[in-house]
């Protein structure tokens, strides 16, 4: 979503589902995962909307669907390049809107080249791509040459054009297994909807060719003029209730708080920074570092700056990677925070055979986890492991007080509804008190590299440290009126180094002596669900991003019955139902601002290619550093355009281009790898709505472990009847890394699909179980696979091959 | 109290089971141990622990998936064939609607276990006295929506007057016919109108349904033609006992209320 429209969030909002007319559920199964969606999808469908699944089994929310295809694991971006080929041949796009909000007229560099399933950029021995040629035409001045009409063979929207027009409709239902007439239909049904509505979730991630799926949604959205709109955008479907927050507060390696790009170690100082990547970056940076270090943080030290690690480029573990790296030796110590890794993680026994190789582990959560007693599992030596693992009973969601941002980017404050029992303790009383001893063992220390720790500033509290001043930390401080921040205007017109944020995105959520997060009002007069007086939703309490593209040239709501915002010529404003997602709310649709639509963009538009660009003329250094007024495009590593590459493991070769198979920036970590002769059928793996995850929980809650009591393996008929199971019998599922075994699950909600001429069985299984807790059950990522998306590190959990015998 | 109705239109249900937690939550009901029937149903049938679950049937037809997921729970006859045939007079009606049970009153006799065309009530084993669903009648009589229809996410279980929720209900049916011809109520009709009124969108039958849900002919014409005549005759509770023991003797119950037990620990259900 980041290098499509500038930031990495779900668009709308879960009370905006009702203004749709037409739902693409791809890649989210939301009634079992989301269930909170499916309240608002039905009040949609009351009102006419109609509903599309596309996934690889029927499930409970295919029940719900107008419309459903089941298509084969991992051939997303397939059908999806079909429909975009269909609506650029059919001009069912809408023009004014791809004219005006994305980039189709930007020519593309004479370098740029597709061929034979590479971009043109490759470096095979690093398997990484160099996005230079990926550039448009620049003018003089450094900006981008725009076509005169969209069939300038330079521009992006012809590049698309020729790129898509080998997704036809019968290579799609080819190699995706969905006939092609319903393929059309879904097609249609999309296109005739005004606005369409897209839900993905893991389903859709969980890829070696993830992010290039998401791209997709983009593009059709932007093609189809949904974006910004009351009932249109893509919604990532969060899995957790604070999973948003999580990801706001950098838990993508790459980020810092605020998806502020980490420094590298290029950047060796904070004028390197500036100078790269702009005063749009620096600014936030600046406000992060002065809550960290707080007095200590001042212009003379690069406000800390030196006190940051920085990052490797060329060495960016993610999660999955950390076990080998604990593994080499590494890392001595993880602490484990309410994560169930040893269940989570695919191909699992790399876990335990890190954990095993640390010195100290770690645990805290709720219930004595998989993770917890990962040395108990059956298979292992105690004798052998020497970590020493200490567990901390941690606080349970009602036990503490805080805030959680949830899909909506809305966040909301709670209190504690219940103290927690002796001995146990919320999270952030656990992490107060370990930051506070151990800076108390470096008191007194000369050592440089102990400074951060010696200077950080770390006030919530003398004894019990308050979840509110979290919170108005990272909504910010301005250091000239001593208060804290009132909106996210006061920090963005605030000299750089007078104001503090621990996340400029919260700017605005306390005002002084106000906790916004806290609101209940439940008003909706626009009857949209905008519910502004509730909480507050990031940025500047915006609850439909891109607003500014529900209007016209003249600044004017496109859609009369879904009003967002809107330029008041008397008040020389925009002004709106929602807070306009504007450049600057005074100036008007005939300026460059005003007509800017996706404003953290560099080039202002949506990217139908994602093309690398650095708005403003690249710095050589100025006066003043804060002045750089640059700002770059959010890349995808793998392409400017989504490109169909067959998953890591498949049953068949990709016939597109059968000698690059797979997304060659993939990055593997499982080392074992099964063929499709000896592991025929395609895995896909999922959770479902009476587990939560790895079941850390809910498998320790009888109720839910009596209405969902063990995993299984969905098969077809046609699959039991070959490997002679009925309903209920134990199967053994292996692949190249692991099996387990488990009850079938016979069903017609899976069918054999038909893949480049030849039949092909899905199996489905449930991943939530693992070998402690009230309900223990063998783990599907036994045997799922280690194989990440190159830009987000997601595993492949989606699709491996797997064999299945009667146990 | 106004006469109350549940609504479960089974065209919004995802089959989440949230109702089924939320009812054991709210009725302090112990969790049983379980293992997957089939499709994702774990819970066979009622037990005198669990008044409601969600029943899943599978059918593909016409290269079309039909997945029908049904909560089940007490009906809340109108007119209660459990009630009629109840030998103690432990069973009665609520002016709101609802159909409950006395357990001072209750001698466990399997009664209304054998006459329920649904299968609703069971007798736990060690206290011989009748459970199933109350209708969260503490809660509705403090003006709360029971329990299942409070954590109904999708909105396909609703609450409300009688008066009021009817016509809805009747509307959805309407609007669902346009594209849907089997779409119809169940219950409204049967056994003197049920207080859960369902929307179905195909044969009852292919969500495990009775067609024809009825009163045993036998305890009809026990209860209303020959029991308000025998009460003048002879002692009324001395009638009932007699008079129920031949009528559910002719119908074979005591034999099918043993079945009944042993398969409420096995699979199979009603």
């Amino acid at each position: 979503m980041s290098p499509s429209f500038g930031r990495g969030a779900m668009t709308n909002s879960w009370q905006d589902m009702q203004n749709s007319e037409c739902f693409l559920i791809a890649g989210s199964n939301c009634a079992e995962c989301h269930p909170i969606a499916m309240k608002w999808v039905n009040r949609a469908r009351a009102k006419g909307a109609k509903v599309i699944v596309v996934d690889p089994r029927f499930t409970r929310t295919a029940s719900q669907a107008d419309i459903f295809a089941q298509i084969r694991p991992g051939t997303d971006i397939a059908y999806l390049g079909s429909m975009i080929n269909y609506y650029i041949e059919n001009r069912l796009y809408n023009e004014f809107y791809v004219m005006n909000f994305t980039n189709a007229l930007y020519k593309v560099s004479k370098d740029f080249e597709f061929k034979d399933g590479m971009f043109s950029g490759f470096n095979p021995e690093t398997k990484k791509y160099d996005y230079a040629s990926w550039a448009y035409q620049l003018d003089a001045e450094g900006k981008p040459i725009k076509a005169n009409s969209l069939d300038d063979p330079d521009c992006v929207f012809q590049k698309l054009k020729e790129h898509y027009s080998r997704y036809t409709f019968d290579v799609a239902s080819n190699i995706s297994g969905i006939p092609v007439a319903k393929i059309k239909l879904i097609a249609d049904t999309f296109a005739a909807a005004n606005p369409g509505n897209i839900f993905y979730a893991l389903g859709m991630t969980q890829h070696t060719t993830g992010v290039q799926g998401i791209r997709c949604y983009a593009i059709i959205q932007l093609l189809l003029g949904n974006m910004g709109k009351a009932g249109g955008g893509i919604q990532a479907l969060r899995g957790e209730p604070n999973v948003q927050g999580s990801t706001d507060m950098a838990n993508l390696n790459a980020n810092l708080p605020g998806y502020i790009p980490y420094p590298t170690n290029k950047e060796k100082t904070l004028n390197d920074f500036a100078m790269n990547k702009g005063a749009v970056q620096h600014r936030p940076l600046v406000a992060l570092l002065k809550a960290w270090f707080g007095k200590n943080a001042t212009a003379e030290n690069e406000y800390g700056y030196q006190w940051l690690p920085k990052n490797n480029p060329s060495n960016m573990p993610t999660q999955t990677h950390f076990f080998g790296k604990m593994e080499e030796g590494q890392f001595k110590l993880l602490l484990n925070w309410g994560s169930n890794s040893t269940v989570s993680i695919p191909d699992r026994k790399i876990v335990a055979r890190g954990m095993s190789a640390l010195e100290m582990l770690v645990v805290a959560d709720i219930f004595n986890t998989e993770t917890a007693q990962f040395w108990k599992e059956e298979g292992l030596n105690p004798a052998e492991i020497q970590t020493e693992v200490i567990f901390l009973p941690a606080a349970f969601v009602y036990e503490k007080a805080g805030s959680m941002t949830n899909s909506s980017r809305l966040i909301q404050w709670k209190e504690v509804a219940l103290p927690p029992l002796n001995g146990v303790h919320p999270d952030l009383d656990m992490l107060d008190h370990i930051f506070k001893k151990v800076r108390a063992l470096y008191a007194g220390s000369t050592d440089p590299k102990d400074e951060p720790i010696l200077k950080a500033n770390w006030d919530y509290g003398d004894h019990e440290p308050s979840p509110l001043k979290v919170l108005q930390e990272l909504g910010g401080y301005n250091d000239v009126t001593g208060t804290n921040i009132a909106t996210i205007g006061e920090y963005l017109a605030a000299p750089i180094g007078t104001v503090s944020t621990g996340n400029w995105l919260y700017t605005g959520v306390t005002p002084e002596g106000q906790n916004l997060a806290d609101r209940r009002g439940n008003a909706d007069p626009t009857g949209l669900g905008l519910n502004k007086d509730y909480a507050f939703a990031w940025p500047g309490n915006i609850r439909v991003l891109y607003n500014r593209c529900s209007c016209d040239a003249q600044g004017q709501p496109v859609d009369s019955r879904r009003k967002l915002i809107w330029w008041d010529a008397l008040q020389n404003r925009w002004v709106g139902n929602d807070g306009p997602d504007v450049v600057d709310k005074t100036k008007g649709p005939d300026t460059p601002e005003g007509k800017t639509g996706f404003k953290q963009n560099p080039e202002g538009v949506g990217r139908l290619f994602a093309a690398t660009y650095m708005s403003g003329a690249v710095a050589t250094p100025t006066e003043s550093i804060a002045a750089v007024p640059i700002r770059g495009a959010g890349m995808t590593v793998d392409g400017p355009i989504p490109e169909f590459y067959e998953p890591i493991e498949s049953p068949t070769s990709n016939i597109l281009h059968p000698s690059v198979q797979n997304n060659p920036c993939a990055k593997i970590i499982s080392t074992e790898f099964g063929n499709p002769g000896e592991y025929p059928y395609v895995l896909t793996s999922y959770g479902v709505v009476e587990h939560f995850c790895a079941g850390a929980i809910t498998r320790n809650i009888p109720w839910l472990n009596e209405i969902a009591p063990e995993p299984y393996a969905e098969i077809s008929k046609n699959l039991a009847n070959k490997i002679g199971v009925k309903e209920g019998d134990e199967v053994e599922v292996s692949s190249a890394r692991g099996k387990l075994v488990v009850r079938a699950l016979v069903t017609d909600r899976i069918q054999t699909l038909k893949i480049n001429g030849k039949d092909q069985e899905t199996i489905g299984m449930p991943w939530s179980w693992g070998f402690a807790s009230l309900s223990p059950g063998p783990s599907t990522n036994n045997v799922t696979m280690a194989a990440l998306d190159p830009g987000a590190g997601t595993p492949e959990y989606k699709c491996c091959l797997v064999n299945i015998r009667r146990a | 109290m106004a006469k109350k109705m549940v609504f479960i239109d089974t065209s919004l249900c995802t089959g989440c089971k949230a109702c089924s937690v939320a009812c054991k939550a709210w009725n302090d009901l112990p969790a049983e141990k379980t293992r997957r029937i089939s499709s994702y149903q774990t819970q066979a049938d009622f037990t005198p622990t669990t008044y409601t679950y969600v029943r899943f049937k599978e059918e593909y037809y016409d290269n079309k998936m039909h997945f029908n997921m049904l909560k089940l729970q007490c009906f809340h006859c109108d007119d209660p064939a459990c009630m009629k045939a109840c030998s103690s007079d432990a069973i009665y009606k609520t002016e709101s609607g609802y159909t409950l049970v006395d357990r001072d009153k209750c001698i466990g006799c399997g009664y209304c276990v054998a006459n329920c065309p649904w299968g609703v009530p069971k007798i736990d084993e060690a206290t011989n006295k009748m459970y199933k669903c109350n209708g969260c009648i503490d809660r509705v009589e403090n003006g709360m929506k029971p329990a299942c229809a409070q954590v109904c996410q999708t909105g396909a279980i609703q609450f409300g007057d009688r008066d009021e929720l009817m016509p809805k209900a009747q509307a959805r049916v309407a609007e669902l016919q346009l594209t849907n011809p089997k779409a119809h109520l169940y219950g409204d009709k049967l056994m003197g109108g049920t207080t859960y009124v369902y929307l179905l969108q195909d044969r009852p039958d292919a969500y495990g349904l009775p067609l024809n849900p009825t009163s045993p002919i036998s305890l009809t014409l026990w209860k209303d033609i020959v029991h308000p005549l025998g009460g003048i005759a002879i002692g009324a509770s001395a009638a009932a006992i007699t008079v129920g023991v031949i009528a559910n003797l002719l119908r074979g119950n005591y034999a099918n209320r043993a079945k009944n037990i042993a398969e409420s620990h096995d699979e199979g259900g009603m």
